[in-house]
């Protein structure tokens, strides 16, 4: 168990970023630079162990509790 | 409506107390508003006081999940300043500092406006050009602002570090001496007893469920306590603005994070100005009460709790006692968080959407206890008129789309970095 | 003075050790092991301090942590602490309090008019007056509330104590060591597990010494130091006292704060005042015991009234009576031990009991002892102002409405009990959502939200056979789930008197006519009234009561008064406890000190510092430092008495005409391999980098997502598949972050691995027209000329047997060279260069002429790529490739960022070529125009020319492109200012960028 002050947020993890070279409309480009749905309860997120590993992870947390459920590599997909 | 006077005290001391009116009414939701407004707190109560009173729409009804007062009204560093550099954050806010300024007396209520100044502390000359940036911009737009040296700032403040053993030296700081606190639960209350007086229903304990859309236009929305129609419903959530979005299908440019603040033990006044640290983020002021009221950065990732961790604080008080040494030797008392609406330019949005009927106030980031004034009378008055008033004109919610940003800091959309 | 209240012997003061200590400028003395307030109290000393509001006299009401009135300003060791508790602080010799909230003095307090104008002051007045006239809130009335408030007063000299912090891991954290502390820690560790046992107070035992109960046929007291001596013996075990667990955070992480000197005279050397531990428990056991609570009753604030379980503790553990004609007020059998208690040290208590005819072991006890009880039977009023006089008392009907005809017996303390509420803070923190107790009228640990379990007095058993059952088979339990160990220790015999049950009563009528304050909070001055106001005008949520009447916000956290607000608020809404709902308690569980929160990261140490290799060179040679995020750098290099201006006019003219170096190893230095490496800057930059031959630098922009400008360097192509990035100081963290999220989130397929080497390179920048000649010297085997080593070119080099790495780069638009070499080596190639540059006239240069020479040149850098700049407004748009997609490209056709008026970087040049133009300041049209003047643009960053020796300024101006020749004002108000100025290009000195590749 590793300290929080270790770890840096990155936001949401379900935001993709669109393909380099595509044509892309102004709302599904909003979408990715602004728009958020941060909803109460779970909540994919990024998290890099910047002290440390400098890993990204994709961490399931609960926005209103904190609880920590599920923890995935960088290269593993949210399922 | 009972006036508040010294009078009145005196008058109703003699009776006993037994003869005070209540300072709002408990009402029973009706089935049809002119106007809802969604969020008891600060704003929302604001935004209804200004249709009642600047615009002549009263039959009103206020509905909050909980108690009016109980969101971030109640729970911020009470900071009432307009030392913005943005022009239409500066011309807002300094529209707000006239309301603040007449605010008990309009009110009835006194809401201890106290205009006692604000340093911002600078420790580079980089910073103070800065300062001097956003000051000057200040001054053109008919703002106070004065850019203080360091034996200034000492003069003012001399319980800042101005030791040899400071990691970041004070050169100097910019200061709005018209700046300053109010007592933040007394303006909601001041709002709700004016607002009920005129007529609003300010309806506790009722809960939004959903909402009745149909051809692109608002009808009304289903709460706990029944269905209420409305062809106009303001949206003054902040804090919750994500959680009801989605129940109108609607995404916002807006992360929801938790602020914590804490106070320390009360002590004798020892210092009478708000000061934030140019080396980091920390603020203080003391309260009328004597408490040392301290806030700093986001816990740094989304979040709903009303509850945060310690190394946040601890990172903020290391600050705290960065810049004001003495502070190490105070008590910390009590600390509590609330749940911030995190826009992406760190701007908010006070505009109509794309459903006609329903007007957006949110995205207050840290900054939504100064505004309250202002976001509510530019509230009223985009709901009342069906559309937004200069003073809030910038504030649109298309500006991301356009790139018209209103980026105070420079920080972009990384909403968790403070 | 003596000790006219000390018993003549008991208690477990050390009487062998008289310490003395002053108290309002009086000398009186005690014993080792007493608390401020014992020792007071030993001294008939019942006067402490004043309270919030009315001024009221205060004395002591607890003898713990839930003391709400005793708070004094403490002298020691030359400091001074406001706000501490007397009956927490321990007594040291030559302590010195003084008594706060009064003036001139704790006996004749100005303020106490208050108390006499109080009908008037009922709560939440503050916000029906002080309105008119306007003015006054802020120059009248509030200067003279805000010296009436607050207690103690804060020094503003800096804090000389140290603090320290540790982090723990552990099986088992135990918090208090009560009887269920003491026996779940025992049982937990005999199986092996790691425990914690943290007491608040300085003496372990809790309850046990205080009751008389006899366990495994040792009285309590012995039971607990036994099992005490035990544990401390025991390597698995960790015993702390004077050590309050404060804090319940996420993922079982609690929070202790030890008071390691605040017992002491002074701290010692090298000692830490207090430590803060991060304590990481698999699981908790919260055994933090319960609180009394107080029965409500008229002028029930006045000196010596006080908690019954507190006069027998001042009985017991320090050997002090709290009164010689006590009267007991209680509603269950607690009142009665503490009246037991007073008989056997020769005193007569009078009992009032509220019950009618209770009937238990310890109430026959009591009548055996021929102590005087009287049933159903309240005080209605304590009499007298500084002290209890007397008590009015009569006897209450059945219903407890009706109070009988009111007798007045005279007493000098009165002891109360209302029966107990346990101390569930901890388990509330950690988001255990409490329920309410109809049994004992308080609430109590329900469904633990994290690895917590609440044991004993804390979870509402006040039996000691039970709680004792209850605690080894949980620390048991527990242990046996982590260690896989069970040594099962027998359970002792447990003899204790049982106890009749409570009365629900907790607030005595007024009678008729009276109209006495019944306090809630005793710090606050929240009376009954209050609340009834509060409610009567519509503040009825708790929540709403207790901001309006600040009932529960004193220094103590309300620990005495939430349950009778909450009983209060039920009784006039009609409604359950439950439904009016209660506190969510937070952190802290008592104040904490800011110097514990914060440990060692103060004053130099409260943020890192960083220093190149060369630092200790500038430190010799005059350098006057600049920070720089973290990082120290050389600002100017002062010469003779030259100030900044000076001094840095000359390092940028040498520069200019001979040659310069300067230390840029602050710089963030990135590398980059992998057969897709350049790929990847493809994408990152703006530019196009696929063709990029290697030994070639090229300098590129990158963007946020948004196509606001994140940072800006140069990248060296070292081997085919081998970048070196450079990024700004202030960036370079970020930008790795950036790089790193794009390869293993975005673009996983990517074949590069990135790492930061800033650390490991020091780098010199040499520029200027003689900088060639300084190369040659320093790499006489190397091709430096300009056809060797062209404009941005990459070449290794053998400096004096260093590998150093050369780029031909430059930021000061001169000649200029970059060396890099491997740190260790920093200061040895700073001294050659000094050493090789001596004959061409070379100089350090400092960040000021850096500076000067990247704004004449119109170079970007901080001030302009201020997070809202796009490319386009700082001319960089050249840089922009349309063929290939980047990151934050599709924003940059967004309608404001494409706008044909947008704000562009431009030079500024004073018309009297004199007057210098001041960072920060704006550009208007008209300087006399109304406010709000319309603004043009800012000065982004200043200087004076060199080049052309006057004063020159960048600019970030709306429509900037169309504006050269334009003649505008530069406005800096703050600084009194208007100056005419002619706007010119942003390329004030080679426009085109000859000298550079010369």
């Amino acid at each position: 168990m590793r300290s929080q002050n270790e770890f840096s947020y990155g936001g949401d993890a379900t935001v993709k970023r669109p393909e380099l070279g595509k044509e892309i409309s102004d709302q599904d480009w909003d979408n990715f630079v602004y728009n958020r749905k941060s909803l109460r309860g779970k909540h994919w997120e990024l998290w890099q162990h910047l002290s440390g590993c400098r890993q990204w992870i994709k961490v399931q947390r609960d926005t209103a509790t904190h609880e920590i459920f599920k923890t995935l590599k960088a290269n593993e997909d949210i399922s | 409506m009972q006036k508040y006077s010294v009078f009145s005290l005196v008058k109703n001391a003699l009776s006993n107390h037994e003869n005070w009116d209540l300072a709002w009414k408990d009402p029973t939701p009706k089935k049809e508003y002119d106007v809802v407004i969604i969020g008891g707190g600060g704003h929302g109560l604001a935004t209804a006081y200004y249709l009642a009173k600047e615009h002549n729409i009263t039959n009103v009804a206020i509905i909050e999940k909980g108690w009016i007062g109980g969101g971030n009204v109640g729970r911020n560093t009470t900071i009432i300043r307009s030392n913005y550099m943005h022009d239409d954050n500066a011309l807002f806010s300094e529209f707000g500092m006239d309301l603040w300024r007449r605010m008990s007396q309009d009110l009835n209520y006194n809401v201890m406006f106290s205009p006692r100044g604000i340093i911002n502390l600078a420790h580079s000359d980089a910073q103070m050009n800065t300062y001097a940036r956003r000051g000057n911009s200040m001054r053109l737009n008919g703002i106070d602002a004065v850019l203080l040296n360091r034996e200034e700032v000492r003069e003012i403040i001399p319980m800042a570090d101005f030791s040899e053993n400071v990691r970041f030296p004070i050169f100097g700081g910019l200061m709005q001496p018209s700046a300053g606190t109010a007592r933040h639960d007394a303006v909601a209350w001041g709002y709700a007893r004016q607002a009920d007086d005129m007529g609003v229903d300010i309806i506790q304990n009722c809960e939004v469920i959903g909402f009745d859309v149909s051809a692109g236009k608002i009808n009304g929305v289903r709460t706990s306590r029944g269905d209420i129609k409305a062809k106009k419903i303001g949206l003054c959530v902040a804090g919750s603005t994500n959680i009801l979005a989605e129940k109108l299908n609607m995404t916002l440019p807006i992360e929801t994070h938790l602020l914590q603040a804490c106070v320390s033990e009360p002590v004798k006044p020892v210092l009478d100005k708000v000061v934030t640290f140019g080396a980091g983020h920390f603020y203080i002021s003391q309260s009328d009460k004597g408490e040392m009221v301290m806030g700093g950065d986001l816990d740094g990732y989304n979040s709903y709790a009303q509850r945060g961790n310690l190394p946040t604080l601890q990172h903020v008080l290391t600050e705290g006692i960065a810049m004001m040494p003495f502070l190490s030797k105070l008590k910390m008392l009590r600390t509590w968080g609330g749940i911030m609406d995190m826009s992406m330019d760190g701007s908010p949005i006070i505009d109509k959407t794309h459903i006609e009927g329903l007007y957006l106030n949110c995205g207050w980031c840290y900054g939504g206890f100064k505004a309250t004034p202002a976001s509510g009378w530019t509230f009223a008055h985009t709901i009342a008129q069906d559309r937004v008033h200069e003073l809030n004109a910038g504030y649109s919610l298309n500006r991301f789309n356009t790139g018209h940003l209103l980026d105070e800091k420079g920080l972009g959309t990384k909403t968790w970095i403070s | 003075m003596t000790q006219s209240f000390r018993l003549e012997s008991g208690g477990l003061i050390n009487r062998d050790k008289k310490i003395s200590f002053k108290f309002n400028g009086k000398n009186y003395f005690g014993y080792e092991g007493d608390t401020l307030a014992s020792a007071l109290i030993a001294n008939g000393v019942h006067l402490v301090g004043r309270s919030f509001k009315y001024h009221r006299p205060r004395g002591f009401f607890g003898a713990g942590v839930d003391e709400p009135y005793a708070i004094v300003q403490l002298y020691r060791n030359g400091e001074t602490d406001p706000n501490v508790k007397a009956t927490e602080q321990e007594l040291f010799e030559g302590l010195e309090a003084k008594s706060v909230n009064c003036w001139p003095n704790v006996n004749f307090d100005i303020g106490a008019i208050n108390n006499f104008l109080r009908i008037f002051l009922p709560a939440g007045f503050y916000y029906k007056t002080f309105m008119w006239p306007k003015s006054f809130w802020f120059k009248i009335y509030e200067p003279f509330i805000r010296r009436a408030a607050g207690f103690g007063t804060a020094s503003i000299k800096h804090d000389k104590e140290r603090y320290e912090h540790k982090y723990e891991y552990c099986d088992l954290l135990i918090t208090g060591s009560g009887p269920s502390g003491l026996a779940s820690a025992y049982s937990a560790a005999k199986n092996g597990a790691k425990v914690i046992l943290a007491e608040d107070k300085s003496r372990f035992g809790g309850t046990l010494l205080t009751s008389e109960v006899n366990i495994g046929n040792q009285s309590g007291k012995e039971w607990a130091d036994s099992i005490i001596s035990e544990l401390k013996e025991m390597p698995n075990v960790t015993v702390k006292n004077r050590s309050q667990v404060f804090g319940y955070y996420d993922h079982n992480m609690l929070v202790m704060s030890e008071r390691l000197s605040d017992h002491l005279p002074k701290t010692k050397k090298f000692h830490p005042k207090q430590r803060l531990w991060y304590i990481r428990a698999k699981e908790v056991l919260i055994s933090s015991g319960s609180i009394e609570r107080p029965i409500v009753f008229g002028n029930n604030d006045t000196p010596g009234v006080m908690l019954s379980s507190a006069a027998k503790e001042y009985m017991k553990v320090y050997g002090v009576l709290v009164g010689k004609k006590p009267l007991v007020f209680t509603n269950n059998d607690s009142g009665y031990e503490t009246a037991i208690e007073f008989k056997k040290n020769g005193i007569d208590p009078i009992i009032l009991d509220t019950r009618k005819e209770p009937q238990s072991e310890i109430i026959e006890e009591a009548k055996n002892m021929n102590i005087k009880i009287k049933n159903s039977y309240v005080v209605v009023a304590a009499q007298g102002y500084k002290k209890v006089k007397s008590a009015d008392i009569a006897k209450i009907s059945d219903n407890k409405e009706e109070l009988g005809s009111i007798e007045n017996i005279e007493c000098d303390c009165i002891c109360v009990s209302g029966f107990w509420t346990p101390t569930i803070h901890l388990a509330s923190q950690s988001g255990n959502k409490t329920k309410f107790n109809e049994d004992i009228d308080a609430f109590v640990p329900s469904i633990s939200k994290q690895n917590e379990k609440t044991i004993g007095a804390a979870n509402g058993i006040y039996t000691l056979k039970e709680t004792l059952k209850d605690s080894f088979e949980k620390g048991n339990l527990l242990s046996k789930k982590i260690t896989n160990n069970e040594n099962k220790v027998s359970f002792p015999n447990v003899v204790e008197k049982k106890s009749a049950i409570h009365d629900k009563f907790w607030c005595v009528p007024l009678p008729k006519g009276k109209n006495y304050k019944r306090f809630l909070d005793f710090q606050n001055d929240v009376a009954v009234s209050d609340i009834e106001i509060a409610l009567k005008e519509g503040y009825r949520s708790i929540e709403h009561v207790k901001r309006y009447t600040t009932l529960g916000m004193a220094t103590d956290q309300g620990k005495t008064s939430n349950l009778n607000g909450l009983q209060l608020v039920s009784k006039i809404e009609n409604k359950v406890v439950p439904a009016v709902g209660h506190t969510t308690f937070r952190p802290p569980y008592s104040p904490v000190s800011i110097g514990a929160i914060v440990g060692r990261e103060v004053g130099k140490h409260s943020k890192p510092t960083r220093k190149s290799p060369m630092h200790s060179w500038h430190e010799k040679n005059n350098a006057v430092f600049v920070d720089a995020g973290v990082w120290l750098r050389p600002r100017y290099y002062k010469r003779g008495d030259e100030n900044l201006f000076e001094a840095s006019k000359r390092e940028a003219k040498n520069v200019r005409t001979n040659v310069g170096v300067c230390d840029v190893t602050t710089l963030g230095k990135i590398d980059i391999k992998g057969p897709d490496a350049a790929e990847l800057l493809n994408r990152v930059y703006t530019n196009a980098w696929l063709k990029l031959p290697v030994g070639k630098a090229r300098y590129g922009v990158m963007l946020r997502e948004d196509g606001i400008v994140m940072d800006d360097g140069t990248t060296t192509r070292i081997s085919e598949n081998h970048y070196h990035m450079t990024t700004t100081t202030a960036q370079a963290a970020n930008v790795l972050s950036h790089l790193e999220y794009y390869l293993q989130l975005v673009w996983p397929e990517l074949n590069v691995n990135v790492v930061s080497t800033t650390e490991q390179w020091a780098g010199a920048a040499i520029a200027g027209p003689k900088s060639r000649e300084v190369l040659k010297k320093l790499f006489p085997k190397s091709d430096v000329t300009n056809e060797g080593l062209p404009f941005m070119g990459y070449m290794e080099g053998d400096l004096f047997g260093v590998k150093a790495k050369i780029f031909r780069i430059s930021f000061s638009g001169e000649l200029a060279y970059e060396v890099n070499v491997e740190s260790d080596y920093g200061y040895f190639m700073w001294e050659k260069i000094i050493e090789v540059g001596e004959e061409f006239g070379i100089q350090p240069y400092g960040t000021e002429a850096l500076s000067t020479l990247r704004i004449e040149m119109g170079h970007v850098a901080g001030s302009e790529l201020d997070g809202r700049t796009i490319p386009y407004d700082n001319s960089l748009e050249g840089l922009l490739s349309k063929k290939k997609d980047f990151i934050g490209k599709r924003s940059l056709s967004r309608k404001a960022f494409a706008a044909q008026d947008r704000q562009k970087i431009v030079g500024v040049v004073p018309l009297d070529k004199k007057t210098s133009i001041p960072e920060g300041s704006h550009l208007v049209k008209d300087s006399n125009a109304p406010l709000p003047n319309p603004k043009l643009g800012y000065i982004s960053a200043s200087c004076w020319s060199v080049e052309h020796d006057n004063p020159f300024s960048l600019a970030i101006l709306k429509d900037g492109k169309n504006m050269i020749g334009e003649k505008l004002f530069v406005m800096s108000p703050l600084k009194n200012k208007v100056i005419p100025v002619e706007i010119v290009s942003s390329h004030y000195v080679d426009p085109k960028g000859e000298r550079v590749r010369s």
